[in-house]
């Protein structure tokens, strides 16, 4: 897969406290926030359908529960393998949105990590970084 | 030398006088060979044994117990160098029984996590929102209502591409937002940090 250029962010599933209590375990029933896993926009067709990334320019290959992606923030470096547990983000509901830091930027929410996943490779509390992802 | 290089260091006593031995306790050379083998790979998919989801019990001097969802009991040592957030970047003393918690560190052979970094209370919501109120979001999270309070000087909005402002005037109802907040335990209310939001 050729190296593809957007935004990650991070999103909490399986058992939890406060308002993630409810998320449950993903569209592949396995995911948990403290696992090295992902969701990804284009699982299935009913997934596409709702995540979108057609709308905002992305073409996303198809790519089933347990599909390893690595993802590299792009304001250090670090980069992470984990595996698909889940669909999404919902790309289109934030088309065009930005992140950067300093020159570097990227464009559009294509990948969303667990906590675990996200924490090794930057800070929860930035909330979205540019990233690169193959 | 970054945070986890020199946390990971000073737990295993090479640490130049940041963090010392004496603020994580003494190490045998079981902690020692336990926190080498805990950099091993770790596979995609698995559970991450430097990683702690959980809700705090009790709390001792510098070291944290925790529950954590699957009902697992862990706990946290936090030295000078854990980096600590709670809504903002704060201190230990702000750490509350209650409280939930993400931690990041270095497994020691006590199973102890040595964090380098706690998000207190840290969520991260896509949401509708259902409406706006003096002062909050009413939001819509999963079909569950969650009040979402503006704290000023703290809470802030990115639209877009822009830089964060703390003018939250350009949030809409009925469009869907990203929050990043701080829960406040046992309620379904948060204190926003960011809001991000399409206009």
């Amino acid at each position: 897969m050729a190296a593809l250029y957007g935004e990650v962010s991070w999103f909490c599933c399986g058992n939890s406290w406060g308002p993630c209590g409810t998320v449950g375990h993903g569209a592949c029933g396995t995911c948990n926030s403290g696992s090295r896993q992902h969701a990804w926009p284009n699982t299935s067709d009913a997934c596409l359908a709702i995540t979108r990334p057609d709308r905002c320019g992305e073409s996303l290959l198809r790519r089933g529960c347990g599909h390893v992606h690595t993802t590299t923030n792009r304001c250090n470096g670090k980069a992470i393998a984990t595996s698909i547990a889940d669909c999404g983000p919902q790309t289109d509901l934030f088309c065009g949105e930005r992140t950067c830091c300093g020159s570097v930027c990227g464009s559009n929410r294509v990948i969303d990590l667990t906590p675990s996943a996200y924490s090794a490779i930057g800070s929860l509390s930035t909330g979205l970084l540019p990233a690169m992802v193959t | 030398m970054d945070r986890r290089k020199l946390l990971t260091s000073a737990v295993l006593g090479g640490a130049a006088g940041i963090v010392g031995a004496t603020a994580l306790g003494s190490l045998s050379p079981e902690d020692v060979f336990a926190a080498e083998g805990a950099t091993a790979k770790i596979n995609p998919g698995d559970p991450d044994p430097n990683f702690i989801e959980g809700r705090i019990t009790g709390i001792t001097d510098t070291v944290l117990f925790v529950t954590s969802s699957d009902g697992s009991l862990h706990s946290i040592r936090v030295t000078g160098g854990t980096s600590i957030w709670k809504l903002n970047p704060t201190t230990f003393d702000e750490v509350k029984v209650g409280d939930g918690l993400y931690a990041r560190g270095l497994r020691l052979a006590d199973g102890t996590l040595a964090a380098d970094s706690l998000w207190v209370n840290i969520v991260n919501l896509n949401a509708h929102v259902d409406s706006i109120g003096r002062g909050s979001l009413n939001l819509d999270h999963h079909g569950q209502r969650v009040v979402a309070h503006v704290e000023n000087g703290r809470s802030a909005a990115v639209y877009n591409n822009t830089p964060a402002v703390s003018d939250m005037s350009m949030l809409e109802a009925g469009k869907h937002v990203k929050v990043i907040g701080a829960w406040h335990p046992d309620t379904n209310e948060i204190t926003i940090s960011t809001v991000y939001a399409a206009v």
